[in-house]
């Protein structure tokens, strides 16, 4: 006579997350297709400042070019950490030091500034340590 | 996350360029998800934004054209004064509702000079539901939900009797259900359908409309419930500024318990928008441009200021400053010139009178409440503006010990993982849809089913569902 089955302990419903996960692919493609006229006119932006014959050329295509990676960026859903020459408490997560130091500084200047989408952290803003002023 | 198999709430939203919808399970305001929110991807058209569809209907020589298709024919046909008929929001919401409906629409938008309001109404609602209906399908959880519960977000700023003009929106989506029954996924297709089916299939939508069960959730009922849901804390108050094409709407929502009831003292609307501004802002480039003197120049001009108005405007906001090419030459605008201008002064000064028309209505309720909180958030087009964001900040006069707190056009919940950064950036053009499906049941300003019984015209009875 065979052994008699053991009951097999009930296992909990697989989750179909995949399934249940929100349309992220669709809200991207949707993000993306406002961002990519945006893209397009910064490439062509990005060929005229390097080809220009004089600065002024120079200048005007780096303006524009500036201006539509921001609405690119903006519609992507990303934002810049920190404003450059501001002074703020240090944050290793969202900071990240020009030079070592042996202890973390208290307060930093932004030199440059990071991006985050979200709150995801892609650059840190790169800082430098603020001296405290001698009296 | 819930399940596939629950109940789920649907809420549409008339913007007046694009129509929206998205779901959230039914009760989702005690027990909140993030990621079960879900957007309706409401348009297939390639190229385009899924979850915008198009508010547009054309009647074209003997057919009759929807969404994107309306507007390319339309476009087309310019040159002959021919329009797309929009702003369905804007007709939905007038006081006399009825009147306007049985008005006939001018031969721009009809040449044939048969169709009342009423009937292209009706024909762009079941345009809007079929659309929604193949979102829901193609969904892998809205597809297996075991119902779905529908309500339509709208300003609060018609006239007092929403209950009343209510029961006349839902008649027209019962209509519209029937219509599109009739019409089948014909009414899907980009060449849309024949002026003879619509012929031979409005007059029986029209006399036996469907019963359909719709809740009506005011536009800032819908700002407050996305702003504060899943927060632990949040005031009592909330006032909302919305910012769109045509018009500037002030409203705002007091909680009460559970419940969330409309201030009708607080309600404003401004005649001047968005499309206001556009026009300041290309009259401020057309007055430094001196080369452009010609009318044909300052024609040529105008209409590409007008084409890039959203990117200029954006990068005007954003950054200070916006600039396009032009020719051999380079436009520019800047945020102060804007700030400068005479005609930006009166509209700004017109606006700050009106929000504070409105905040003091709101500090009144507030304060005879016993309440310490007020919120304000501005959602639409002009949200991020900085006029409209230094608006948010002001504190009525006599408001004592009253904290007014500004909140994000986009909620925090918005930035969850599961969504890997991809809602924020969609977030404001889909918010009202998803505060409305998100809004508990005593959040509506109105709900109301289109009896089997009382739908029939002319004693004729309606058409089972």
């Amino acid at each position: 006579m065979p052994p008699a089955k053991r009951p097999s302990p009930k296992r909990p419903a697989k989750r179909t997350t995949a399934k249940r996960a929100p349309p992220v692919d669709a809200l991207a493609a949707a993000a993306w297709l406002e961002a990519d006229s945006a893209l397009a006119e910064a490439l062509v932006e990005s060929d005229r400042a390097i080809t220009a014959n004089t600065a002024e050329g120079r200048d005007e295509a780096l303006a524009l070019l500036s201006l539509a990676l921001g609405r690119a960026a903006r519609r992507r859903g990303l934002s810049r950490i920190g404003k450059r020459g501001a002074s703020e408490a240090f944050d290793g997560a969202r900071h990240e030091l020009a030079l070592r130091f042996k202890r973390a500084p208290k307060r930093v200047r932004v030199e440059i500034e990071g991006v985050a989408r979200g709150r995801e952290i892609l650059i840190k803003a790169r800082v430098a340590p603020v001296r405290a002023k001698r009296t | 996350m819930t399940s596939a198999r629950d109940a789920w709430t649907l809420c549409i939203d008339f913007g007046t360029a694009f129509s929206k919808a998205a779901a959230a399970p039914t009760g989702a305001w005690s027990r909140f998800h993030p990621e079960d929110v879900r957007p309706l991807m409401l348009s297939q058209e390639n190229g385009a934004n899924p979850f915008l569809l198009d508010s547009a209907v054309f009647i074209d020589e003997d057919r009759i054209l929807f969404g994107r298709a309306a507007i390319e024919r339309a476009d087309a046909l310019a040159y002959k004064k021919r329009q797309a008929l929009r702003s369905f929001k804007t007709l939905l919401s007038v006081s006399d509702l009825d009147r306007v409906l049985n008005t006939v629409a001018p031969a721009s938008i009809d040449p044939h000079r048969v169709f009342p309001m009423r009937d292209l109404v009706v024909l762009y609602l079941a345009y809007l539901l079929a659309a929604t209906d193949r979102a829901i399908r193609s969904d892998p959880v809205l597809s297996a939900a075991s119902s779905i519960e529908r309500r339509y977000a709208a300003p609060a700023w018609r006239s007092g009797d929403s209950g009343g003009l209510h029961a006349s929106v839902v008649r027209l989506f019962g209509e519209a259900e029937a219509l599109r029954a009739a019409l089948g996924d014909k009414i899907l297709a980009p060449q849309g359908v024949t002026l003879k089916g619509v012929g031979d299939a409005l007059p029986g939508a029209l006399a036996h409309p469907r019963s359909v069960y719709m809740g009506l959730v005011f536009e800032a009922t819908a700002a407050a419930a996305y702003t504060s849901i899943g927060l632990e804390e949040s005031a009592s108050h909330m006032i909302v500024v919305d910012m769109g094409a045509g018009t500037t709407d002030i409203a705002a929502v007091a909680r009460s318990g559970g419940r969330m009831e409309e201030l009708p003292a607080a309600r404003v609307t401004l005649k001047q928008a968005g499309d206001f501004i556009d026009k300041v802002v290309a009259n401020i480039v057309l007055d430094a441009n001196g080369w452009a003197r010609s009318p044909e120049q300052q024609s040529v001009l105008w209409r590409l200021l007008m084409r890039h108005m959203r990117d200029i405007k954006e990068s005007l906001f954003a950054d200070g400053r916006a600039m396009l090419r032009h020719e051999n030459r380079t436009v520019s605008v800047t945020l102060r010139d804007l700030e400068k201008d005479k005609d930006f002064k009166v509209f700004l000064k017109n606006l700050e009178k009106a929000y504070d028309e409105s905040m003091a209505a709101v500090r009144d309720s507030a304060i005879e409440r016993k309440r310490r909180g007020i919120q304000s958030i501005a959602v639409g087009g002009g949200a991020n503006a900085p006029f409209i964001q230094a608006l948010l900040k002001r504190k009525p006069s006599r408001s004592g010990k009253l904290v007014i707190e500004a909140r994000p056009a986009t909620p925090e919940w918005a930035f969850a993982p599961e969504f890997r950064g991809n809602l924020a950036p969609v977030f404001p053009q889909l918010s009202i849809a998803i505060g409305g499906a998100l809004a508990p049941e005593t959040m509506l300003a109105a709900r109301s089913e289109l009896s089997l019984a009382a739908a029939g015209r002319n004693g004729i009875p309606a058409a089972p569902d």
